[in-house]
């Protein structure tokens, strides 16, 4: 039972950061490497919060996407003057930059949390409190399954509510032919900026639900691995719709669950989930460019 | 003094680097992240044949052998496809990227995560006044300087070399006229393995290798074609002078650390305010987007 809470939990957390990055590669046309980043933030953030300020869940989490929020200027300014290949490596310099200012802010000696040493540096932040919702702690493994299950549910209430919105077809409209938005009076580098505070925004608060689940955080929750699994779930769950980044989320999720079950050796499953998700990468670019669920081709 | 030569031969190993990125990306505008799979897999290939008591010439020539034909494999399997489906740059770059991906856990699954090296023992060293070079480091430069004193020749005097750069400039026109761009593209995509490998040796024989080495090796590539700029072929090379360099003031007086940090800044600072990079005249970046 608590193994599949354990995946169910994960899986929460993912379909969070689906939904979000479905903002900005199916509603914006863009792809981006950051989100990595900006979901290590939230982690970050929250851990601070918690450990240091005493906050609860939900003043934590606000935190986190009010300052993801702020930071994704980092990609959506560049966004405005940049477009494909270049756009995607000005987001790889924005993930490379986070993940070193996250693993080099940390000076030996000093107290975790102060400014001299905010972020521990490549030992992370040990010790996250478990969610506290007004008091009450959810320190079991049900608990927190059911606050990242309520959480999620929000999330994909509100995707649903502004992506069906006249402002998710605005972007639908950019994406397709921004010249076309602009000529009927509408700002489509505005858009783009809501869009990308929005997106970075959502994948702090599931940074900061992954932070209290496993009460640890370090930098390799920014590192490329991580930015490329969640552009893996979007590419292979397709985009565009509300369906295709939750297909995709399941998929690359359960996948290595399964991988379990089926003698692989612990060693080496690590490797072969990577390849699969390489290897599934090609195969959707060739034959399959919206993906398994979606509606936007990347092509 | 010391510092200013080591980062002018860390400078040379990356300006080869950049080429071979700039030598696929300038004709065809492809991405060719899968480049990093193929920096990263050739040190291995020269490490087996060493270890089965082959001698040095034999396990370099497999190493690049090995380079070229996955380079070619890439093109001939992947981006040639995608370019009949008339596939945006996106589409080639997410390929490649999966193709790098899923090169580098065979490389993993193979032969591990754990660093090897090329040459055991001590290295001889030579002093030039006050500077000390290594044996690897001589060799390191000297073929390096080979290989872009080649490419350039080849570049400007063979007759495949003007085609290369005139598919450059104007694909379309090159095609109307009846040459053969499928074949220009495979040499390309052949030069670039035979560069990439070729240098992946060179620093590995120098500084080891491991699995993980590959990708930073190719983005500084990449930042290095963008900040030379990326219309010409001298582009990359002055870009990847400029990032050794700049690598190593910032490893001497700031701490190595920051030195990604620096580097990613140059790269912002570049598509900022000089996107068309240092050797190019001026152009909006959209202009050929």
């Amino acid at each position: 039972m608590n193994y599949l809470l354990h995946v169910s939990i994960y899986l929460s957390i993912y379909f969070i950061v689906a939904m979000s990055l479905n903002i900005v590669v199916g509603y914006c046309g863009l792809l981006t490497m950051a989100h990595a980043g900006y979901f290590a933030i939230g982690s970050y953030v929250y851990a601070l919060a918690t450990v240091k300020m005493g906050l609860g869940l939900i003043p934590s989490l606000v935190l986190g996407a009010m300052i993801a929020a702020t930071l994704s200027l980092m990609v959506s300014l560049p966004s405005r003057r940049l477009k494909g290949d270049f756009f995607i490596m000005i987001t790889l310099v924005v993930q490379s930059l986070l993940f070193t200012l996250l693993n080099n802010w940390a000076k030996p000696g000093m107290e975790v949390g102060t400014w001299m040493n905010l972020t521990n540096g490549p030992f992370g932040i040990s010790g996250i409190a478990k969610p506290t919702i007004f008091g009450s702690v959810f320190d079991t493994i049900g608990g927190v399954a059911a606050i990242c299950a309520v959480i999620a549910g929000m999330c994909g209430i509100f995707s649903w509510i502004i992506l069906g919105s006249p402002w998710g077809r605005l972007l639908k409209s950019i994406r397709d032919d921004d010249l076309s938005a602009r000529g009927l009076g509408k700002d489509p580098r505005k858009a783009r900026l809501q869009a990308f505070a929005i997106a970075c925004g959502m994948a702090a608060i599931a940074g900061g639900l992954y932070a209290s689940y496993v009460s640890y955080i370090d930098p390799s929750s920014a590192s490329l691995d991580y930015s490329i699994l969640m552009l893996s779930m979007v590419i292979v769950g397709g985009v565009g719709n509300f369906r295709g980044p939750l297909v995709g989320a399941s998929l690359l999720i359960v996948m290595p669950e399964v991988l379990r079950f089926i003698n692989i050796p612990d060693a080496v499953a690590a490797n072969i989930r990577q390849m699969a998700y390489g290897l599934l990468l090609v195969i959707i670019v060739h034959f399959r460019p919206q993906g398994l669920a979606g509606d936007y081709k990347i092509e | 003094m010391q510092i200013f030569f080591d980062g002018s031969i860390n400078g040379i190993s990356l300006a080869v680097l950049a080429l071979s990125f700039a030598i696929v990306y300038l004709p065809t505008r492809i991405f060719h992240i899968s480049l990093a799979g193929i920096y990263a897999l050739s040190p291995y290939i020269a490490w087996t044949c060493l270890q089965k008591g082959y001698s040095w010439p034999i396990a370099a020539g497999c190493s690049i052998a090995a380079g070229i034909t996955l380079s070619l494999a890439c093109e001939i399997l992947n981006h040639q496809f995608l370019e009949k489906k008339k596939a945006s740059s996106e589409s080639h770059l997410v390929s490649s990227l999966g193709i790098f991906i899923t090169i580098l856990q065979v490389i993993s699954l193979i032969w591990g995560n754990a660093p090897k090296v090329l040459r055991t023992g001590l290295d001889s060293s030579y002093g030039l006044g006050t500077v000390v070079l290594t044996n690897a480091q001589l060799i390191e430069v000297s073929a390096s300087l080979l290989l872009l004193a080649g490419f350039f020749l080849w570049l400007k005097f063979g007759n495949h070399g003007l085609q290369l750069r005139a598919l450059a400039d104007n694909p379309t026109e090159l095609a109307l006229r009846g040459y053969n761009i499928r074949f220009l593209r495979l040499v390309s995509f052949f030069i670039s393995g035979l560069l990439c490998s070729s240098v992946s040796l060179l620093v590995a024989y120098d500084l080891g290798f491991d699995p993980n080495g590959g990708l930073s090796m190719m983005l500084l590539s990449v930042v290095a074609t963008i900040v030379g700029g990326r219309n010409t072929y001298l582009g990359p090379v002055l870009g990847g002078l400029c990032i050794g360099l700049l690598r190593m003031e910032v490893t001497w007086f700031i701490a190595a650390r920051w030195k990604e940090m620096m580097t990613l800044l140059l790269l912002a600072f570049f598509l900022f305010f000089r996107p068309q990079g240092i050797v190019i005249k001026k152009a909006r970046l959209e202009a050929d987007l």
